[in-house]
């Protein structure tokens, strides 16, 4: 930490950002993201346009299904990749020769590559709101904000996930390999699974509000939800029941919780590169 | 320095923009001009602060003319006049009490600033109270006031195109904007109520309710016993409840728009033992969930009808309760709600609710049919069946995974494989293949659009901007090539 | 300037570098020997602090380990494989590893891309650049900052035979200036031509550390005979030898003998009392 220097972490920062503009999957995501909110979220409008009902309302639901799709598998495969394939290139034990601390290199790879995702999500969203102002706009630009900022939140907890994975080993094809496992049982499986088991083991409302505040794609949900609605109603029992217990400690402890997902990983992927090398 | 050249452009379409759109423009001036200016000046007037002198003053049938002026303190209208206020001439209460209260038949109260009532619940402090028929509110300002009009056994009185706020208190402690107790034949036309409590109407009959904005309170309508009411293009938005209807038979509620109602409980429209009642052409949009059935139709031979109701984008669309049935659904369309018809604690209302009438099913946004023989109805019949619907009918808690990729598996998976395809919702044997969009029915305001665009340009500025990062300081040193460039 | 103590690095249970000890004095050129698989490039990483190692490593009178930054800046690396960045150019790599050594703002960076000739190749992408450029441009990065020790990996690798020559050459200008050099190889020639003392690594562990000009004669400690000789008198001539303790085994149509130098006369001598006739030898 004594060696820590910000003006190293930001030329890192600097050097992962311009690969991320070279990247073609980055490119990729980043237009599919944008592409994909602006097409949900014209379709969403263009139905509501028939009752003059327009604006981000009718649009939230099909964008926080993108999100939790998208953003995850952007920032797990970008972030596993961060690493992994540097090593794999050889360009890692370079980099690590000249004065930069190994929490200096992937802190600024971090940062550049978290920069770089958001500015695709503030493009993506950019955009959508462009259109979602030329339908007629909706009273809650700060709720969309909101989501915005949410979303920001998923994106650096999958990055920091991905880092994770990819300081785990040693070729990028692997790490790449894993995210999309992760990513997989984050989506999809690790849903069914404690869907699954609740309809088996009958578990009360707080034993499952409490499982499911382990997978941080359902806490970016619950968040989201609660962002828009100001209350989790929509989400049955669960959700009414969350708001009974913790009132108004519910929004800061899912923030917290989200960051907490972000600093975690991020540490044990510092310690599993320390304890490597660059091997 | 192109780059610049381009942000001083996005920088002036962003300012031309917010002035378009009229950033911060005040709703409220915009709602004032609305009002219709009073302007019968045939007999002299006299300022408000000589109201009580010139009532006492003045036979029966007698018109007064106030221009302008405050008048503080209560006051009484005993007899049948005429009092049409110009320029807005101001009656206040000083914060105590019911302001203007009107005990003589045949009263007309029009053009006043009615204000500062008292704030007790308990005594019921209004702006204008009338105890006696036949009697017209018109066009009145009401600001400050627990409630607002309150007709008691006022039966044949019109209240007509007031504009009315309640006290800025929490919702339950703010009075009703609007509340008509046993009072027949009454006509609520072209009112806006908002941040009140509720618009209330109890044990009147024949009652019509028309074409009355009710916004930001808790219940926008809420009937009981009131039989052969007829609610006509009324607009109820963000309220708690746009409108419960309890108790009462007969009921017309048409063309009226009912969106973004989503309280606690959050029906657009609740009905309660509710006997024969007409639902039609009316928008449901973005409420928690669209219509709520419990105990409707309550009698063996009544039946409830639904009928080109727009339900859309609401949580659910119709919920009901395990019990409810026969009601006919016609020609409504089901357009993307979360869950477009949920029966509270699962079951099938199949069998006791009919959703094809006469050979005329319903639109359902998910219809995953076709119509082959081009007659607008789909080929074969609409189930409502997503096996995570059932799920959550059987197990509640599970409705926390609402919107998980998850879900969207197990909806495909349920389809791809009959094995686990749950037992149908419901069965609507002729699908129309397009919604019906009701014409009749008012629009939705137009919100403020210049902070989408504001906050638009920022967010694909921020993008510039970190793209533009990476180019920083690239090049802090000399070198022999690009010294000649230069 | 460094100094090494009881540096140990195992993979798994192989152990490539055990229990190495040396020290390097300012000015001084130290050549690490050996095979392939002899554990230098192990040593050189370990000395950069790039991979966990045992032992102690002081360079500049700092622990690499507590201080590896600071070490790093006094130290120009020049790796085996030369992976950089491949979609930059020339003057964007010089320019990136230039910010991270913390060159001023504004440094001509002119004479040292002279020096190199590197100048034409400004432009190019280092993945266009031949070997012998990239090696080139490893060492200008080497020297951006200029700092006092080079640490060079296999340095002429990727060089041909001329390119080597005048790689040697400027590195050896560079020694004159000062600059404190390890550097691994596994070619004579290299380290006859630049290095103070040369540390001979055989297994990760050190066999030799002598200066290059007493090598010849310390390695010469036992040269390999092979002796053709006629077939019935093989298993004579191997017991008079192992009589007179020379380390000798049987090899195809003769015997392999190890000897110390100035004492191939003995072996004559001896084999020829013994009456045994040597048609032919080759020296390994």
């Amino acid at each position: 930490m004594r060696d820590l220097d910000f003006t190293t972490v930001f030329i890192l920062a600097q050097k992962e950002l311009r690969d991320a503009r070279r990247n073609r999957w980055f490119l990729l995501y980043a237009a599919a993201f944008a592409g994909l909110s602006l097409g949900l979220a014209a379709l969403a409008l263009s139905g509501a346009g028939n009752y003059g009902l327009a604006g981000f309302g009718r649009t939230s639901a099909s964008l926080i299904n993108l999100i939790l799709l998208i953003v995850p598998l952007m920032g797990l495969t970008l972030g596993a990749l961060s690493l992994a394939g540097e090593r794999e290139k050889g360009t890692l034990l370079y980099l690590l020769a000249q004065p930069v601390t190994q929490l200096e290199l992937l802190l600024g790879k971090f940062v550049g590559l978290a920069l770089a995702l958001m500015a695709a999500i503030a493009l993506g969203f950019g955009l959508t709101g462009l259109l979602i102002g030329v339908n007629g706009g909706g009273a809650q630009v700060t709720t969309y904000l909101g989501l915005l900022l949410l979303t920001c939140l998923l994106v650096l907890v999958s990055l920091s996930l991905g880092f994770l994975l990819s300081a785990l080993v040693q070729r990028g094809a692997t790490a790449v390999g894993l995210a999309l496992f992760l990513w997989l049982g984050l989506t999809i499986f690790g849903d069914l699974g404690l869907m699954g088991t609740a309809l088996i083991l009958r578990l009360n409302v707080d034993q499952l509000f409490a499982l499911a505040l382990i997978n941080p794609l359902q806490l970016f949900k619950i968040t989201a939800v609660f962002n828009i609605r100001q209350n989790l109603e929509l989400l049955g029992p669960a959700g009414i029941y969350a708001i009974r217990t913790y009132g108004s400690q519910l929004l800061p402890l899912l923030i917290g919780l989200l960051t907490l997902w972000i600093i975690a990983p991020f540490l044990v992927a510092i310690q599993l590169f320390k304890r490597k090398g660059v091997l | 320095m192109n780059g610049k050249r381009l942000s001083v452009g996005l920088i002036g379409l962003l300012l031309w923009l917010s002035g378009a759109w009229g950033v911060g423009s005040g709703a409220w001036g915009v709602a004032y001009a609305l009002l219709p200016t009073p302007h019968s000046l045939q007999s002299p007037s006299i300022p408000a602060e000589g109201l009580a002198q010139a009532i006492a003053a003045a036979a029966p049938g007698d018109l007064i003319n106030v221009q302008g002026g405050v008048y503080s303190g209560h006051l009484l209208i005993d007899k049948p006049l005429t009092l049409i206020g110009h320029d807005w001439p101001v009656i206040d209460g000083g914060g105590e009490g019911s302001v203007v209260q009107i005990t003589a038949p045949g009263t007309t109260v029009r053009g006043f600033l009615v204000q500062n009532s008292g704030d007790s619940l308990d005594q019921e402090n209004t702006g204008i109270v009338v105890e006696a028929p036949n009697t017209l509110v018109e066009d009145n300002r009401f600001e400050q006031t627990l409630f607002g009009i309150y007709l008691r056994q006022a039966n044949n009185s019109v209240v007509r195109g007031n504009l009315i706020h309640s006290k800025p208190l929490d919702v339950p402690r703010r009075g009703d904007g609007i509340r008509v107790w046993y009072s027949n034949d009454v006509l609520i036309e072209n009112n806006t109520v908002e941040m009140g409590r509720d618009v209330v109407l109890w044990y009147s009959e024949r009652l019509t309710v028309r074409g009355n904005v009710v916004n930001n309170g808790r219940y926008g309508l809420h009937f009981m016993y009131c039989d052969d009411a007829h609610i006509v293009q009324n607009r109820l938005t963000n309220n708690s409840v746009g409108a419960f209807l309890m108790y009462s038979r007969r009921m017309i509620m048409e063309n009226n728009t009912v969106a973004g109602n989503r309280g606690p409980s959050g029906y657009g429209i609740g009905l309660k033992d509710m006997d024969d009642a007409i639902v039609r052409d009316n928008l449901f949009l973005d409420n928690r969930v669209g219509a709520y059935l419990d105990g409707s139709p309550r009698e063996v031979d009544s039946i409830g009808h639904f009928q080109r109701n727009v339900f859309g984008y609401n949580d659910i669309g119709v919920e009901m309760m395990p019990a409810v049935r026969h009601n006919e659904f016609m020609g409504n369309s089901f357009v993307d709600n979360d869950e477009q018809v949920a029966i509270a604690g699962g079951g099938s209302s199949a069998a006791n609710n009919s959703w094809t009438v006469a050979d005329q099913g319903n639109y359902w946004s998910d219809y995953a049919g076709f119509d082959a023989n081009g007659d607008g109805f789909g080929d074969i019949a609409y189930s409502s069946e997503r096996l995570f619907e059932n799920l959550v009918a059987r197990e509640p808690n599970l409705r926390l995974f609402l919107y998980s990729p998850a879900i969207n598996t197990l909806d495909f998976a349920a389809k791809a494989f009959p094995i686990v395809r749950p037992q149908p919702k419901l069965v609507d044997e002729r699908p129309f293949m397009t919604p019906i969009i009701p014409s009749q029915v008012p629009a939705l305001p137009r919100a403020a659009v210049s902070w989408w665009f504001v906050a638009a340009f920022l967010l694909l500025f921020l993008a510039l901007g970190i793209v533009q990062l990476s180019r920083l300081r690239q090049h802090p040193y000399r070198f022999p090539q690009l010294e000649k460039q230069v | 300037m460094i100094e090494v103590t009881h540096l140990t690095r195992r993979f798994g249970k192989l152990t490539a570098v055990d229990d190495l000890s040396f020290t390097v004095k300012p000015g001084e050129a130290v050549a690490l020997w050996g095979a392939n698989g002899a554990g230098k490039t192990t040593a050189v990483r370990c000395l950069l602090n790039l991979i966990p190692f045992e032992g102690q490593i002081t360079i500049a009178g700092l622990d690499v380990r507590q201080h590896s930054k600071a070490v790093r800046t006094q130290i120009g690396f020049v790796p085996q494989e030369l992976n950089f960045h491949d979609d930059l150019t020339v003057s964007e790599t010089v320019t990136f590893y230039g910010r991270l050594r913390k060159l001023p703002h504004g440094t001509d960076l002119t004479p040292l891309l002279t020096r190199l000739e590197l100048i034409p190749h400004i432009n190019k992408r280092v993945r266009d650049l031949s070997g012998g450029l990239k090696q080139r441009l490893a060492l200008a990065l080497a020297l951006l900052a200029d700092p006092p020790i080079l640490i060079l990996d296999e340095p002429t690798a990727n060089l041909d035979i001329r390119a080597r020559e005048e790689f040697l050459l400027f590195l050896h200008t560079l020694k004159q200036e000062g600059k404190t050099f390890v550097f691994s190889s596994h070619r004579l020639e290299e380290i006859t031509a630049l290095a103070d003392r040369v540390l001979l690594l055989e297994a990760g562990k050190l066999v030799i550390d002598t200066p290059p000009h007493e090598l010849e004669r310390r390695l010469g400690w036992e040269t390999t005979l092979h002796l053709y000789l006629p077939e019935p008198t093989i298993e004579p001539a191997l017991q008079t030898l192992t009589h007179f303790g020379m380390p000798v085994s049987r090899n195809g149509r003769g015997v392999r003998v190890q000897v110390a130098p100035g004492k191939k006369g003995e072996l004559l001598r001896r084999l020829h009392e013994a009456g045994i006739v040597i048609e032919d030898f080759t020296v390994e």
